[in-house]
This record gives structure tokens, C-alpha cells and sequence, in this order.
């Protein structure tokens, strides 16, 4: 059964003329699912975000959150949802006891109740023995941590993650991810918006990916790497003469895709062993020298790009 | 209303953390009002500390004359009534003062010339020609515009009793009264003179009613006239620091954050403005209760001042929401707040005090809430009561009605 329900969502701002940020967007999540919305940077993610949390009001479309519309019954949708940010959204001058009692008292929590939620969560995000001091003390992770925590505060059917792991230390991401993975098998429903693919992997159930505000691809990751076959993505560093060579290697036998990222020529091939005599072939007779070669198995990134034709991390 | 409270203490703590801003609360009104208050004398009114004149009096008095006519100029200067306003100090002759006044240690020098009493008390056309030379320091206009203003009412004075005893004179010997009646008007007219004159005879009387059905009962302190002036000025800076974290807590996430909680934007908007409300309030009333400790200040009756304060408070809250409503960064709620506020205290005399205005300044005053607000205070510093300044409550209140008003509108039309 789903919880959350987006059908056609769109959001333009300053229409008739101003940016179309998302253009009729429809996914669902079902209760106790981890769904990934991966998409690189202006994609359209946190503007979704911001819809579904009722921020922001759709030109178009509607959704539904626990049966409620976003668009009618923003307050109903408020008491079901939790919302990380992306950015620290905290008030750093407080402790981080201050900032969760102050934020549990917006969602409606007092008293006895109120301290008690408290205590768990600081128990959740390990920051008993911190609690008194002021977040702007706090290192990165642990800011990300009462970040999250407070969305935690009012046990929300449905936690909104905002991209809560960028720009953080690979030791406190996994800290968040593996406690993402713990709500989830509590039973809490989790949106999740990144642009890294590991960790939509990771995580996902299901991952939607989403580029220039429309959505162009929803499934289960390996439903996902399907998409793209069995080809494998190919990674071609050369010595000169980069943009000539995609264009000769466009035109071998068994390259299904060829473009440039950044130093890279990046390829989809059907049989990398195969392919791959015939590449360097190419490059010698265009008097180039490859000096680098990645080969990677199907997997999301091969899968933005065989759908858009550029790279995720663009 | 729990939502509510939450909001304002929190903001409110936050201030009381912010050691600049609260300096800029409370401090600097104070600060202002004391150097303001010592500049104009610290007094019971605006007035100026006594002028310092020198006085160098070689007047060799006249035959035949009791008294010596610039010993009286000097025991003129030297009068009680004008302790307040001159301090003398004699001179051996004319150069010491006039040095006294190039040094820089006078205002103003007069000299009295050696054939003074003869020029006063000489008969009729024989009498010789002279004159009081008052030495002035062109940078100390006033002491030598007050110098100049004494003496020449004494002079005044000389002048009219010789005109009565030339006419007398004259009169008598028209009358074929001969030397004797002109001798007898010369010494009458002497004699008045010594006395002191008709001073007594006819006076004004200053009267300056400020309060509805009656007169002041207190004169206002100048140092109470400023701090109410420097206080209500400082409110909108201080109104303008809380509600300032609206647009801070909009760049920070946490507004935005906020607003995705169920707490209704209506109550994030009151706790805001209660933050400022009360945040203003407070300074108000520790600047109210310094006031009156640091500078004896008495601010009048506790009804008039609370509702006084309380409106002052709804004003710079409102106004302070107001300008954060119309502008989009931290930086320009302070370049533009403090560029409205400084037009509004000049416009409503917050640096002048309302007693001080006249003509169309005061219409103009009126224009701005914080003109009403001061002539408020004024009313009741000396002596008014509510009754008083009921119009000096309803028109700054619709002022802050309608700022609150057009603040929310915005922020609605922002934050949609």
C-alpha cells in the first residue's frame, strides 16, 4: 500500500516565463519502503522535496502523503512527515538538548512526553554525553546527526532526507546510512534525494532518477541496471587528441555510446575483452596513446548516462 | 500559545547572548543622554552653563554723585537672579580683560569707561558721550549674545532716566523753575538709578501651559527630555536586532524548517513579533528604571508610563517588521532600518525632545508616531496623566496597526 502518492507534480517559478524546476512528476512509496531520488545537482530533487513537505505550492499536480493532499491539507501532511534539509538547519547558539526540546515543542510535543522523545533521540544519534553542548561546537557529522535527529522528534510516518550526507567525513556517512537502514527496518517510510549513486544503491529499495525536473526512470536498482543491458561502461584516458578520438571510437564495432567527461572518454560496450584490442587499435592509428583504461560493470551511472547521455556527477 | 512562547524565548535568549546588540540597546541611550544632558547643563531645562565675563571697571564715578553708576552696571552682572547664567570675574583694567577673553578664559569682557557715572549723571547737553565696551570670543556666540543683553538692559534702564529728568529739566525751566527743578530731576533720576529702578513695577510673567485644563506642574529635566528621545530611538534598533532573525533564520534553513513542522506560519509570525515585543519592552523598561537612578528622572505616573511604553513597544515592533517585510538580506535590514529610523527621529524630535519644537517642526512632528510618542512622555514628565495623552496612545497605536499589517500582508505574499 502506498504512503506517499506524487501524481503529475510540476513547480515552476515565476511562470509563465521562469524555470520549469519540476515537470510532471509521478511516483509512489510504499509503507515501510526506502525510495531514492537520484539525480545530479539542479535536478529537481529538493524542489520536489519542498512540495511533498508543503514549503513550496505546486503549480500542477498534486500528492498525497498518508492519504492527505499537500495541496489542501498541508497541516495533516506536516504531522505525518519529518524533513532533514539539506543544509544544517539547527540553531547553533543552542544545545543540542535545546535545539530538540525547541524543535519537539513545533511538532507539537510537551512535557513529560516531550523530554522523553528527547532522551531517545539523543540516545539514536549517540550524543547523550554532548547534549549540553552548543552545536556550533560540533563537528560536521555530529551537526548532520542532530539534523537528522530532530526530524525525528514527533516518530513521523514518513522521514524526508534531503541530501543529508553531503560534504561530511566517509566514517560519519556511514554512521547516517547505516541509521537510515535501522529506521527503515523499524518500519518508517524514507524519501531520499542524493546524486551519489552508491548510496542510492545501497539504500534503495527503489530508486526514481531524476533529471531536468521530469523523471525518466523508477524501479528496484537491478530493474534499473537492466535498462542498459549487459553493456559495460568504459573509461579512456589518451595522451592528445581526445574529442577526435570519441568520434573515431563512436564508429567501432561493439561501442554502443561515446562521449566525453571531463579528461575521460566515456563508452558503453557490449564485451569489454572484445572491444577493448580494437580501441587501442583505433587510438594507435590516430597516432594517440591511451594511458589510462577503467572498465566498470553495469550499474546506476551507466544507467543516467545511457538515459541522458551525460554522466551523473555533471 | 505554548508554540508561541517557544519561539519568543528562544529569541530572546539569543539576544540576551548578543553582548553588541544589548550594548547598543541600553548602552548607548544611556551614554547618549548622559553627554547630551551634560552638554546642555544637566539641568532642569535646556540651559546653557553660566557664561564667564570679565569686567574691568575704571569708571571714576561723577561729581556730585552718591554712586558710581558702572559699580551698578557690575552689581547688575553681579545679581543674584543671574548667578545662574553669568559668572563674573573683575579685571584691574580693560587689557586684562580683554585678555581674559583672548585666552580663551572668558565669553565676553565689559568695559566700563572712566567717564561712565558723568555720562549718566551729567546735566543735560554738557554731559560727555561714552560708551560700555562688551569684548565678545566669536566662538562663544551665546555667552556674548547674553553678556550683550544684560548690560544693554542696564544701559536701558540709565538711558530712560535720563530722558525723564531731561524732560523734567526741560520742563521746568520752561516753567521758569529754573536750575533748581533741573538739579532736583537730575538727583531724582540718580536716585532711581541706585535704586534699582522700576523693575518691580511691571514685569511678565511666563506662563507655558502644556497640559489639557491646566498648566505643567513639574518643569521637564533635560536629561529625562533626551533619554525619552534616545530611548524610543533605540527601540527600533533594538525592535529591528530580533526581528532581523527573520530574515537570518530564512538564509540559516530554520525559518524554512519551520514552516515544514505543524506549527501554523500565523503562530511563527506571532512568536516572532512577541519576541520583539517583549525584547523592546524589557529595554524600555531597564532604560526607564536607569533613568531614574542613574539620572533622577522622574518619569511621571506609572499608568501614563506603562501605556506610554507598551505603545512605544507595539510601534517599534511593528515598524521593525515593516522594514524587514520590504527587504531581502540581513545587510539591508540594517542599512535601510537605520536609515528609516534616523529619518523618523529627526522628523519626530527625538533628538530635540517634543518641548523643544515650535511652528511647523511641531505639525511635522506630528506626521511620525514617535512625535506623538514624545510629546507623550513630555506630557507626562511634567505632571499629566492618562487623560492627557490619550491622543498620544491612539495615534501611534494605528500607526503600529497598520505597520503590522502591511508586514504580514508581505511576509504572506514571501512566503507562500
Amino acid at each position: 500500500m502506498s504512503i506517499v502518492e506524487v501524481q503529475e507534480l510540476r513547480k515552476q517559478y515565476d511562470p509563465p516565463k521562469g524555470v520549469l524546476a519540476v515537470d510532471g512528476v509521478s511516483f509512489d512509496i510504499a509503507q515501510g519502503e526506502i525510495f531514492s531520488l537520484l539525480g545530479p545537482n539542479g535536478a529537481g530533487k529538493s524542489t520536489t522535496i519542498s512540495m511533498l513537505s508543503c514549503l513550496l505550492h505546486p503549480s500542477g499536480g498534486d500528492a498525497f502523503v498518508d492519504g492527505h493532499s499537500v495541496v489542501t491539507d498541508s497541516q495533516a501532511v506536516k504531522e505525518a512527515i519529518g524533513v532533514v534539509p539539506q543544509d544544517i538547519a539547527l540553531y547553533p547558539d543552542m544545545s543540542a538538548r535545546e535545539n530538540l526540546v525547541f524543535w519537539g515543542k513545533m511538532y507539537g510535543l510537551a512535557g513529560a512526553e516531550l523530554q522523553a522523545r528527547v532522551d531517545e533521540v539523543l540516545e539514536l544519534i549517540t550524543l547523550v554525553d554532548r547534549q549540553k553542548d552548543r552545536v556550533e561546537k560540533f563537528s560536521g557529522g555530529m551537526k548532520r546527526r542532530v539534523n537528522i535527529g530532530v526530524a525525528l522528534l514527533h516518530k513521523p510516518r514518513v522521514l524526508y532526507l534531503d541530501e543529508p550526507t553531503v560534504g561530511i567525513d566517509p566514517q560519519s556517512r556511514r554512521a547516517i546510512l547505516d541509521g537510515i537502514l535501522a529506521l527503515r527496518d523499524q518500519g518508517m517510510t524514507i524519501l531520499y534525494t542524493t546524486h551519489y549513486m552508491a548510496e542510492a544503491q545501497e539504500l534503495s529499495d527503489r530508486i526514481g532518477i531524476v533529471d531536468h525536473g521530469k523523471m525518466i526512470a523508477v524501479g528496484t536498482n537491478d530493474e534499473l541496471v537492466k535498462i542498459v543491458g549487459e553493456e559495460a561502461h568504459v573509461e579512456l584516458k589518451v595522451d592528445h587528441y581526445l574529442e577526435g578520438m570519441v568520434e573515431r571510437w563512436a564508429g567501432v564495432h561493439g561501442v554502443s555510446k561515446a562521449m566525453i567527461d571531463e579528461d575521460f572518454a566515456v563508452l558503453l560496450v557490449q564485451d569489454a575483452n572484445e572491444v577493448l584490442p580494437r580501441l587501442f587499435e583505433a587510438a594507435a592509428a590516430a597516432g594517440s596513446r591511451i594511458t589510462e583504461v577503467n572498465v566498470t560493470e553495469p550499474n546506476l551511472e551507466m544507467v543516467f548516462l545511457h538515459l541522458t547521455g551525460r554522466a551523473l556527477r555533471e | 500559545m505554548s508554540r508561541i512562547r517557544a519561539i519568543a524565548w528562544k529569541d530572546l535568549a539569543s539576544t540576551m547572548r548578543n553582548v553588541p546588540a544589548l550594548a547598543m540597546m541600553l548602552l548607548a541611550p544611556l551614554a547618549l543622554a548622559a553627554l547630551l544632558g551634560f552638554a546642555f547643563g544637566g539641568g532642569q531645562s535646556f540651559s546653557i552653563s553660566a557664561t564667564k565675563v570679565a569686567v574691568a571697571n575704571a569708571d571714576t564715578g561723577a561729581a556730585g554723585a552718591a554712586e558710581n553708576a558702572g559699580a551698578v552696571v557690575v552689581g547688575v552682572l553681579k545679581s543674584p537672579d543671574l548667578k545662574d547664567i553669568v559668572t563674573l570675574s573683575d579685571k584691574p583694567s580693560a587689557a586684562a580683560a580683554r585678555k581674559s577673553v583672548d585666552d580663551g578664559k572668558a565669553a565676553a569682557a565689559v568695559v566700563i569707561p572712566a567717564d561712565f557715572s558723568s555720562a549718566i549723571f551729567g546735566a543735560g547737553a554738557t554731559a560727555p558721550k561714552t560708551a560700555i565696551e562688551v569684548y565678545e570670543n566669536p566662538t562663544q556666540e551665546i555667552g556674548g549674545a547674553i553678556t550683550e543683553s544684560i548690560v544693554g538692559q542696564a544701559l536701558l534702564g540709565f538711558n530712560g532716566a535720563r530722558a525723564a529728568a531731561v524732560a523734567a529739566s526741560g520742563l521746568a525751566t520752561a516753567n521758569g523753575e529754573g536750575d533748581r527743578a533741573g538739579k532736583l530731576a537730575q538727583q531724582t533720576a540718580a536716585k532711581y538709578i541706585q535704586g534699582g529702578g522700576a523693575a518691580a513695577a511691571v514685569s511678565v510673567t511666563q506662563r507655558a501651559p502644556r497640559l489639557l485644563g491646566g498648566e505643567s506642574t513639574k518643569d521637564v529635566g533635560v536629561t529625562g527630555t533626551i533619554l525619552a528621545g534616545m530611548m524610543v530611538f533605540f527601540m527600533f534598533f533594538g525592535a529591528n536586532n530580533v526581528a532581523r532573525t527573520i530574515l537570518d533564520e530564512d538564509r540559516a534553513g530554520t525559518l524554512p524548517r519551520l514552516f515544514t513542522t505543524p506549527t501554523p506560519r500565523h503562530t511563527i509570525l506571532g512568536g516572532k513579533y512577541s519576541s520583539v515585543f517583549v525584547t523592546v519592552t524589557v529595554q524600555a523598561v531597564i532604560l526607564l528604571v536607569a533613568g531614574r537612578f542613574i539620572f533622577g528622572i522622574d518619569w511621571g505616573r506609572l499608568d501614563a508610563v506603562a501605556a506610554l511604553t507598551l505603545v512605544a513597544a507595539a510601534v517599534a515592533t511593528g515598524l521593525a517588521l515593516l522594514v524587514i517585510s520590504l527587504v531581502r538580506t540581513p545587510a539591508q535590514a540594517g542599512a535601510i532600518g537605520a536609515g528609516v529610523y534616523l529619518v523618523l527621529a529627526l522628523l519626530g524630535g527625538n533628538f530635540t525632545g517634543a518641548a523643544a519644537a515650535g511652528g511647523t517642526y511641531a505639525n511635522v512632528q506630528k506626521l511620525t508616531p514617535n512625535g506623538w510618542l514624545l510629546q507623550g512622555w513630555d506630557a507626562v514628565m511634567r505632571g499629566g496623566g492618562l487623560p492627557d495623552i490619550v491622543l498620544n496612545l491612539l495615534v501611534p497605536l494605528l500607526f503600529a496597526v497598520a505597520f503590522f499589517a502591511v508586514a504580514v500582508l508581505r511576509f504572506r505574499k514571501r512566503y507562500a
